[in-house]
């Protein structure tokens, strides 16, 4: 006798098992209003962190000073969001949580690792919808299963994923709005970038360096997600630039310079400035002969057009893989219009940015053995992976002596804050073919695990050395700045501290279970102040910190306030 | 030395395609390999089952020829309850599976890749019920990137 099969339905959506309430999965519609002019103005709206740095200029400062340096031993925790992890997920040893949270009128709004988006009451940390894109186990990671954070406007999220697709979101529901493919995960491309949104574009670039491919920015059409137009960040032949690669061959169509960190944007100049990564492959030069524009530079680009206006190149002919993905922060002094960038070689540039015009330089970490660069800009190499099978130690290590984590800088005291590692690595020359989607290194890497140090320290804008909070380990998360005259910087041990912006003191502390590589945020609900900061350790630790590999890896966001008066 | 052409015999052999063999569960990719049906607009089918007292899926990896939606029938023959999490754009899709039921789970993927999916109970993840969803094809033109054809693997 044949027994009728239980009806077992349709499979749900996981989230609808998340102990939501009725009707608790909409958020209100706090990102419609959202648009250019009021991301333009970012900070005049200090209650909202509208964009991934804060503000177009990369400042990473919130004029908020309801949290100072008088009562910042106060704070506690306010909530808790904790993802986890559950089934077997892409990088599941690498994942880590780096996002920028945005909060828009009490609402936050966050990415995580594998394709995660969270929409969180930004108040009570209670989850309002989630979005999980499905991530392939076998995508090319070279540096972790991340994610950098969302952008916001129009109604819309805007978030990449790991196979390189770029999303927009509806913010009151999490549904896909639109979806667009930006990278060939064939290639060894993905996407890790915080996008962001400009007029009615959202800007976002590529990752994939490590695997041999050709980095590019991309503009899309926010409402529609249509194509508006790719800058490729290394040229073709007959392009400018293409003389500073070899004539035969096509080591330009493997050259890297990815565009995997967040542009910042100066309106007056209609310009982006972004950073771009390494060469390909990262210490093989003798495939690759010449300066290899415009992998390891500033990039200025038209934002209407995409085309490049000026470039700045901080390593030229890189053998260390030094991107210069890190952030440039726009400021101005002396009435000059100014762009302040922490290199991962260790040096502190800062450009006229109305032409990319060097105006000054100076070293921030202790320890640079790769070679020197003259306050004029002349760069000398003096050790690198040269001769095949012979080791080379070097500081920085690949690294950097900053990594993509970000400085801040406050206009109250003028100080740039930059989180410093101080450790070096040793690279081994080995030629290897290229093959698509392969790691494409030309080199054994090993970066040290002893003698290493860090720092979060405060340059003006002339590179004079302020103040230095010195650190066991290298500081490998961004840091934040506030009105309150404080400075936000987390620990790879998992310590949160508050240092004093003017002095470097250690004002406040606190073990967060797990360490930062993340970016903290800051904002205001109902007239009280949280800080905000996404704590997961991992990624590419064996890069930036190999003496922390055996750290747990954590996946919690944890607020903290001022005690509630009543 | 055993060479790749000995492998189904050899995983036969030694019980590594068995629950309570060489091992405590079934090695995970030693199952059944089976291929989604491609419809008329594109969308693709598939069936899944778990048969009794072998705690894998059948197939334990279904092969989709592209990206895009795909309807599955999930059905547990066994004689214990289980259920299913699976992958798919939006937010992943869970089934309570009992004994002796059948349910349905409408995906949606991006291909090329690969996908885990599971029974997210117990220890089912590690006795077997864990298989994955493969997923070919190429990205979309306009995301190729602007450069001659290279050399892979």
């Amino acid at each position: 006798m044949t027994v009728e099969y239980v009806d077992a339905g349709e499979a749900i959506d996981q989230g609808n098992l998340s102990g939501k309430v009725p009707g608790g999965d909409v958020a209100p519609p706090v990102v419609r209003g959202v648009n250019y002019e009021r991301i333009l103005n970012a900070r005049s709206e200090p209650q909202n962190w509208l964009t991934y740095y804060g503000a177009y200029n990369g400042q990473r400062y919130s004029p908020l000073d309801q949290i100072n340096t008088e009562n910042v031993k106060r704070i506690g925790p306010a909530w808790v969001f904790q993802a986890g992890t559950t089934g077997m997920i892409a990088g599941a040893s690498t994942y880590s949580f780096e996002a920028a949270p945005i909060v828009v009128d009490g609402i936050m709004f966050l990415a995580g690792w594998d394709g995660w988006v969270w929409a969180l009451d930004a108040k009570t940390g209670v989850e309002i919808w989630r979005y999980k894109h499905a991530v392939p186990f076998d995508v090319s990671l070279c540096c972790g299963n991340v994610n950098r954070g969302v952008a916001v406007a129009a109604g819309k999220v805007f978030v990449v994923t790991a196979n390189a697709h770029v999303l927009a979101l509806d913010a009151t529901t999490g549904k896909r709005v639109w979806d667009k493919t930006y990278g060939d995960v064939r290639a060894g491309e993905s996407a890790t970038v915080a996008p962001l949104v400009v007029k009615d574009k959202v800007i976002v670039g590529s990752s994939g360096g490590e695997f041999g491919v050709r980095g590019h920015l991309d503009a899309f059409n926010l409402e529609t997600g249509e194509y508006q137009w790719r800058c490729y960040m290394v040229p073709k032949p007959g392009e400018p630039g293409a003389d500073t690669w070899p004539a035969d061959g096509e080591a330009w169509a493997r050259g890297g310079a990815n565009c995997w960190i967040t542009a910042t944007f100066d309106p007056e100049t209609n310009l982006l400035y972004v950073g771009t990564g390494n060469p390909a492959p990262d210490f093989d030069g003798g495939v690759r002969e010449g300066d290899n524009l415009y992998t390891d530079s500033i990039v200025a680009v038209d934002v209407d057009g995409g085309q490049i206006r000026w470039h700045y190149q901080c390593t030229p002919h890189d053998v260390w893989d030094y991107d210069s993905i890190g952030e440039c922060i726009l400021f101005e002094s002396d009435g000059r219009k100014l762009l302040g960038h922490f290199d991962k070689n260790g040096y502190f540039f800062v450009l006229d940015r109305t032409n990319g015009a060097l105006v000054q330089i100076t070293p921030f970490v202790d320890r640079i053995t790769w070679g020197a660069i003259t306050r004029d800009g002349q760069v000398t190499a003096k050790v690198y992976p040269d001769e095949e099978g012979v080791p080379v130690h070097f500081y920085p290590g690949p690294a950097g002596a900053k990594e993509w984590t970000h400085a801040a800088y406050s206009p109250k005291t003028g100080l740039f804050y930059v989180p410093v590692q101080d450790v070096g690595a040793t690279a081994t020359r080995r030629r290897r073919e290229f093959r698509e989607s392969i790691p494409y290194w030309g080199a054994g890497v090993q970066v040290d695990i002893e003698e290493m140090t860090g720092s979060i320290s405060a340059f003006d804008a002339a590179g004079d050395e302020r103040w230095r909070w010195r650190n066991e380990l290298p500081m490998c998360a961004s840091v934040l700045a506030t009105g309150g005259d404080l400075v936000f910087a987390g620990e790879p041990t998992g310590e949160f501290n508050a240092l004093d912006a003017r002095t470097g003191e250690l004002l406040w502390q606190f073990q967060c279970g797990s360490g930062h590589h993340s970016n903290p945020t800051t904002y205001m609900v109902d007239g009280r102040q949280y800080v905000a900061v996404p704590v997961g350790w991992g990624a590419w630790s064996e890069g930036f910190l190999p003496g922390m590999l055996g750290a747990g890896h954590g996946s919690a966001l944890i607020t903290f306030a001022l005690p509630e008066t009543s | 030395m055993t060479t790749a052409q000995d492998r189904a015999g050899l995983l036969d052999e030694l019980g590594l395609d068995a629950q309570n063999k060489a091992a405590l569960g079934q090695v995970l990719g030693t199952g059944t390999i089976g291929q989604a049906t491609e419809r008329a607009d594109g969308r693709m089918e598939a069936t899944i089952r778990i048969r009794p007292d072998e705690i894998s899926w059948d197939p334990s990896i279904l092969v989709m020829p592209h990206g895009g939606d795909i309807e599955l029938e999930l059905i547990n023959d066994d004689l214990n309850t289980h259920c299913a999490l699976l992958p798919s754009n939006g937010d992943r899709k869970f089934i309570w599976l009992v004994n002796h039921s059948r349910g349905r789970a409408k995906l949606n993927l991006d291909g090329p890749g690969y996908y885990w999916f599971s029974s997210p109970t117990g220890n089912d993840e590690g006795r077997g019920l864990t298989g994955a969803i493969v997923v070919l094809g190429d990205v979309p033109p306009e995301a190729r990137l602007d450069r001659p054809d290279q050399p892979r693997p």
